[in-house]
């Protein structure tokens, strides 16, 4: 049983191991630009380019909805969808968004990864909203 | 041409300088978390969306996620109704309306570990007030540290007797708005009481009741600090409920990862769950 639960003590730290327990306190080199390391790695946030990306896109998407509603469109686009909400621009955009968490929750828990099936189940709920809620 | 007075942007200023400082930062910092290792000294390994899928497979979190959906709904469906009912009892003017006002918002006053604290200093099985009594003078074997079931009923009541005087006082707040010819145009018209409280008080109740049912499900969705004093999730884990279970793993265990990924989800489960009481409860209104 224990020489089991150190295999699976060492497997857990399998971040370290990729490193390589003979790499450490030496000088790292330079690997070029990765979507996964950390962006600043001095700053406190724990920021990686892709959570940068993923945050751009939903500020993104918020900015733009809310130049849509403040300049173009002052009534937001209220109408009756088919679930018989009245709803706005922000008021889809929220409801798109909270759906794509909830798609891509439930894939990951009863199917896994990869994500691209959910991904594209998210696109279409998100076009279906847009267009019918 | 501009009609408006877009000034009024920099008096809500100061607000969202708050709201950024104490909740998106947090919030987007969690999220960081949420896809990565640490093991301290603010170094960061990638771990994708590994936390999400092993939490959500996790016996352990559908175990406590069970448990709080059980907690709320019990929570909801004794303080609503009992609300309502102790607000229809009450004086609507004179001599006893500020004594049953005060006495009613007297429970809110307290502080939550001080009501964890004093609701386990009443129920301790042999030196609590309520403890004695159920064992030595009714002779119900009751016990909070030992049975669950006694635990459960436990925080139940504890809540039950905290918070219900906040579906008091709203619902009251309701009632007092009705103006008397309502009821003197349901007193000619020979409405029963039933009909008076279906056709009269319920529907002008109806906006305070939808803030007290969402705020009576946020706060007992997101409930740590009684329940942890009270009874510490125990016995064993029957009364883990999420958020106890949660900084069990972010601080006891200091897995930041996981946690991070089980307070998104969890963080998701409230938003829906909040956003469909609201649209469902103001849907009739919006027309």
């Amino acid at each position: 049983m224990r020489p089991l639960i150190l295999i699976f003590a060492l497997l857990h730290t399998n971040a370290a191991l990729a490193q390589g327990w003979g790499n450490v306190a030496k000088q790292q080199e330079d690997k070029g630009f990765s979507w996964t390391d950390p962006l600043w790695p001095s700053f406190w946030m724990a920021w990686t380019p892709a959570t940068f990306a993923l945050f751009c896109g939903l500020f993104g998407a918020i900015a733009v909805i809310g130049i849509l509603e403040g300049v173009r469109y002052r009534d937001g686009l209220e109408r009756k969808g088919i679930l018989g909400l009245t709803t706005t621009l922000g008021d889809r955009l929220f409801i798109s968004l909270l759906g794509t968490a909830y798609i891509f929750l439930a894939w990951l828990g009863l199917v896994g990864q990869p994500l691209w099936w959910p991904l594209a189940i998210a696109v279409a709920w998100g076009i279906f909203v847009f267009r019918k809620v | 041409m501009r009609t408006e007075n877009q000034r009024a942007w920099f008096f809500v200023l100061p607000v969202l300088l708050l709201v950024a400082f104490n909740a998106l930062v947090p919030i987007i910092t969690v999220v960081n978390y949420s896809v990565q290792e640490t093991f301290g000294n603010n170094v960061f390994f990638w771990q994708g969306l590994d936390w999400f899928e092993q939490i959500l497979r996790s016996d352990r979190f559908h175990a406590a996620l069970g448990r709080q959906f059980l907690f709320t709904f019990l929570i909801l469906i004794i303080e609503v109704p009992l609300g309502i009912v102790v607000a229809l009892s009450m004086p609507r003017k004179g001599f006893w309306v500020p004594i049953c006002l005060v006495t009613m918002a007297l429970p809110m006053l307290i502080p939550w570990n001080v009501v964890g604290s004093m609701w386990n200093i009443f129920t301790l099985p042999n030196i609590g007030l309520l403890g004695y009594f159920m064992n030595d003078v009714l002779g119900i074997n009751y016990d909070m540290t030992q049975q669950p079931f006694s635990a459960w009923v436990t925080i139940v009541v504890m809540d039950v007797w905290h918070w219900t005087s906040l579906v008091v006082l709203l619902s009251y707040a309701g009632l007092v708005s009705i103006p008397d010819a309502y009821y003197q145009a349901a007193k000619i018209d020979g409405a029963s009481p039933w009909k008076v409280f279906r056709y009269i008080q319920l529907p002008k109740m109806k906006t305070v009741l939808t803030i007290a049912v969402l705020l009576r499900f946020m706060d007992s969705f997101n409930i740590y600090t009684e329940p942890f004093v009270l009874t510490g999730g125990g016995p064993g884990n029957s009364t883990t409920l999420l958020s106890i279970d949660l900084v069990k793993i972010a601080l006891g265990q200091f897995d930041l990862g996981p946690a991070a990924a089980m307070s998104l989800i969890y963080f998701a489960i409230t938003l829906l769950v909040s956003w469909l009481f609201y649209t469902l409860m103001t849907k009739d209104d919006a027309k």
